[in-house]
């Protein structure tokens, strides 16, 4: 048998393939959100002026972008559960894509928040706002809307880290794709195809982003 | 009590920069102030600290006779009746013009939404956009903007304005309008202290006018003492400069 690429296996395998798509579009979706929940939470935190909110935030941000997401996920599979805590497969994916992502989201909405003019906090409290109020009728609504294209392409870049908890078994796209492949022995064929299947993922977004971008400069 | 603020000798620096070396000044009620000074004099710190946008390095500022400054004083409820317009203008571009108006008054006064409206209108129509309660910011012209401002100050029910070059930014066609409604309100017995280039203005409404320079205030008159007849060398070169 060929160990090239096999349009028939394809065609075979790709209802096999697109279940293990929909567990990484599963996987991504809900750590994006609970990304951006922490990320929201963190950002806002490390642009506080109080060093008991700011320090902390900094130090995640500082402990989880500097440290391989690899790791990470081995750490909350392997680790936790010498601690007591045992989530088991999907959880601790779910937890370490999260954790990781909302680093990456907190700086998004630091910078965000920080693009927002002075003038704007100024009058918010000129007329009685606290900062909370400020934060979160003035400030926030309008970083959020900047930070759009950002967070779609922090949503592009968690559809392909996805992938590494494929090491802790979950059967998403890429595990699907090498449980073909050690079945088959034809690694061309179903590899190809999750390629192929995270580019019908990330391309749709990135034109969704294009557009957010497009849209932002000429608000701008 | 007849001070609305009294200033006593206040310092602010920045760094190496002393904006203000030892300033005291007083405001009575319904008073209105203009305030003149090169660039750079320090007039803008000296409005920003009345309503605590400044922190201040020594001295005492009293609103309605509260110390602003004293940790156990309320400061959100005190910048309620200190109304502030800008030279930016700063208004919510996410936000309506009403929405722009009643989002303090419900938000910090915990005013209903239509009682809210009601007082946003009237002033709405007051500095002649009623019909423009539901554009966005960015729709309208900065004339237009600053007014919109000046009501969303005013939806406060502040007992005292400030206003910082607020007609600097506008085009000059534009000016006309907003100085009319300041002077409207100065009628109106509001308490003011407006920073200002437009001598026209100061000449015609202000009560007093004080010239800074140097992190002190180093003349203090009526206006017509001070246009026609100012005691200082750099009143004098400034007077000459821009009238
Ligand atoms: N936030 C700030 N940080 C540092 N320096 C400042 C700040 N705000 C104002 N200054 C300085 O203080 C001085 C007085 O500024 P300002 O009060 O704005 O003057 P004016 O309004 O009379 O033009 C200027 O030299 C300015 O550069
Ligand atoms: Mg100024």
């Amino acid at each position: 048998m060929s160990l090239g690429f096999r349009p028939d296996l394809l065609v075979d395998i790709l209802p096999e393939l697109l279940r293990g798509a929909r567990i990484t579009l599963e996987l991504t979706i809900i750590s994006v959100a609970l990304g951006t929940l922490i990320g929201l939470v963190v950002g806002v935190c490390r642009v506080s002026h109080l060093k008991i909110l700011n320090v902390p935030a900094a130090l995640y941000v500082e402990v989880l972008r500097g440290t391989p997401l690899l790791v990470q996920v081995m750490i909350v599979y392997y680790g936790l559960p010498g601690v007591g805590i045992n989530l088991g497969q999907m959880p601790s994916g779910i937890l370490a894509l999260s954790l990781n992502s909302g680093a990456y989201v907190a700086e998004i909405f630091k910078a965000g928040i920080k693009s927002i003019k002075k003038g704007q906090t100024e009058a918010s409290f000129s007329l009685g706002m606290t900062y909370g109020q400020n934060m979160r009728y003035v400030i926030l609504p309008q970083a959020v809307r900047n930070i759009l294209p950002a967070l779609g392409n922090e949503f592009i870049a968690l559809i392909k880290d996805s992938s590494l908890v494929s090491v802790i078994a979950i059967e998403e796209l890429l595990r699907r794709g090498m449980i073909v492949y050690s079945r088959t022995y034809n690694a061309w064929t179903p590899l190809l195809g999750v390629a192929m299947l995270y580019l019908c993922m990330t391309v749709p977004l990135s034109r969704v982003v294009a557009y957010l971008e497009r849209r932002w400069e000429i608000n701008d | 009590m007849t001070n609305m603020i009294d200033i006593i000798n206040v310092k602010k620096s920045f760094g190496d920069n002393h904006v203000l070396r030892d300033v005291s000044l007083s405001v009575r009620k319904g008073e209105v102030l203009v305030i003149l000074g090169p660039s750079g004099s320090g007039k803008s710190t000296l409005i920003r600290c009345i309503n605590r946008l400044e922190s201040i390095d020594g001295g005492t500022i009293m609103v309605e006779g509260e110390d602003i400054y004293s940790p156990t004083s309320d400061i959100h409820k005190l910048r309620t009746k200190v109304g502030m317009v800008f030279q930016q203008f700063n208004l919510f571009p996410h936000m309506t013009v009403l929405d722009n108006l009643t989002l303090a008054p419900t938000k910090v006064k915990g005013e209903s939404k239509e009682a809210s409206e009601r007082t946003a209108l009237a002033l709405l129509e007051k500095v002649g956009l009623k019909d423009r309660a539901g554009a966005y910011p960015h729709e309208l012209s900065g004339g237009q903007q600053q007014r919109v401002a000046i009501a969303r100050s005013l939806a406060m029910h502040p007992d005292i304005m400030l206003f910082d070059e607020v007609t600097s930014a506008l085009d000059p066609e534009l000016v006309k309008g907003v100085l009319e409604i300041m002077k409207d309100l100065a009628q109106g017995g509001m308490t003011m202290l407006v920073v200002t280039h437009e001598m026209g203005f100061a000449k015609e409404v202000a009560d007093r006018v004080i010239f800074m320079d140097g992190g002190y205030i180093i003349e203090e008159s009526a206006p017509k003492d001070l246009f026609e007849n100012p005691q200082n060398e750099r009143t004098k070169e400034f007077l000459a400069m821009i009238l």
